[in-house]
């Protein structure tokens, strides 16, 4: 229990995860050692595997979606219930062991300076450069990063990254419209409405179990679906600002 | 027309609306859409039917022949109608993937003791 006279934010970990029996007992617990002051849910989305089952056994509080919405769904199940469960700030991290949970503290000390509303951990901020990223991983990676510093005014490096921390002034409009992934989209969207979106460096392990949640196809549909929803989130904001609250 | 486009009109498109028709009585098609289909048979076999109408969709459709405006007019009808079920099954998906939230958040909720519906404790 944290001895700090600072007024304790209530923190909710969001862990989406679909089809990752492998890793997602030792994501649990390695979330649970480093953030004991935590609460955390799994948002289940319609695994096929045994992920449900050894969810069971962790005693984590699960969210299951009856069939598989897709990881922009599950980011958006967890707002809704962050919201609903009055809590100050979401943190979202993926379920394939990525993520070390550890490095969530100081994103967590980086979020309570009050500067950001959304605050990405970002591995590629510190260097300004994808080395080691494949090829066409890269290409999407600049396009995406351009295309938000075009549409929002400020570069953003890591859209794709699935570490975040979410502030509870943001929860609203997270909920109140669609995205594909929580990514480029969400984050032009964000920033448009007048959020401050930050970076803050973070180190990545390598993918040792599973596969990666996008297909061949996905390939060619990811960047086209991104660039529109991009657009649309430009226009969205824009009317959301001008609505009467 | 010719007595024989006449009956293979009346041949095809009676049987079709008796069919859509049917489908709406026994619920398995929703009567919005029945209307559409029903609605559009009666105005094609009226159009394929009487001169005059013929010759005024034809003019409208700025053809010379009656064929490519009909072909043209088949077309765009086409083109609404599969954007209209894309609307229609894109609205049914976003409430299936609204509800599926929605359950999933009030089973979690009640399952930690927390009543569905109320905020959580600060």
């Amino acid at each position: 229990m944290s001895m700090s006279t600072a007024p304790r934010h209530r923190t909710l970990v969001a862990i989406p995860a679909y089809n990752e029996a492998a890793t997602i007992r030792n994501v649990v617990e390695r979330v649970r050692e480093n953030l004991p002051d935590s609460d955390l849910v799994v948002v289940n989305d319609g695994s096929r595997d045994s992920t449900a089952a050894i969810l069971d056994g962790t005693g984590a509080t699960v969210i299951a979606h009856l069939c598989n919405l897709g990881y922009g769904r599950a980011i958006q199940t967890a707002v809704l219930y962050a919201e609903r469960a009055g809590y100050d700030r979401l943190v979202t991290l993926d379920a394939d062991g990525q993520h070390d949970p550890a490095q969530v503290r100081a994103l967590l000390a980086e979020f309570d300076t009050g500067r950001w509303d959304v605050l990405i951990g970002s591995r590629y901020v510190v260097s300004g450069r994808y080395d080691g990223v494949p090829f066409g991983r890269r290409v999407g990676m600049k396009l995406f990063s351009s295309m938000v510093r075009l549409m929002a005014g400020r570069r953003v490096y890591d859209t794709t990254s699935g570490l975040k921390v979410i502030g509870r002034q943001t929860f609203t409009s997270l909920t109140k419209w669609q995205f594909i992934d929580f990514h480029a989209e969400a984050l032009v969207y964000l920033m448009r409405l007048g959020y401050r979106v930050g970076e803050f460096p973070i180190t990545v392990e390598e993918r040792r179990y599973g596969t990666t949640m996008y297909s061949a196809l996905s390939h060619i549909k990811y960047p086209l679906k991104t660039a529109l929803m991009v657009v649309l989130g430009v226009v969205e904001a824009s009317l959301t600002r001008r609505r009467p609250s | 027309m010719t007595g024989a486009g006449i009956i293979a009109a009346a041949v095809i498109g009676i049987p079709f609306l008796l069919w859509v028709v049917n489908l709406v009585r026994q619920d398995r098609l929703y009567a919005g859409y029945g209307v559409i289909f029903v609605f559009g048979t009666i105005v094609t076999m009226a159009v394929l039917v009487i001169p005059p109408l013929l010759n005024m969709v034809t003019e409208l459709s700025l053809a010379i022949l009656p064929v490519p405006s009909l072909s043209l007019i088949a077309i765009v009808i086409l083109t609404l109608l599969v954007v209209y079920v894309f609307i229609q099954i894109s609205v049914l998906s976003n409430r299936v993937m609204r509800l599926t939230q929605e359950l999933a958040i009030r089973n979690a909720r009640s399952e930690r003791g927390v009543e569905p519906g109320a905020p959580g404790p600060r």
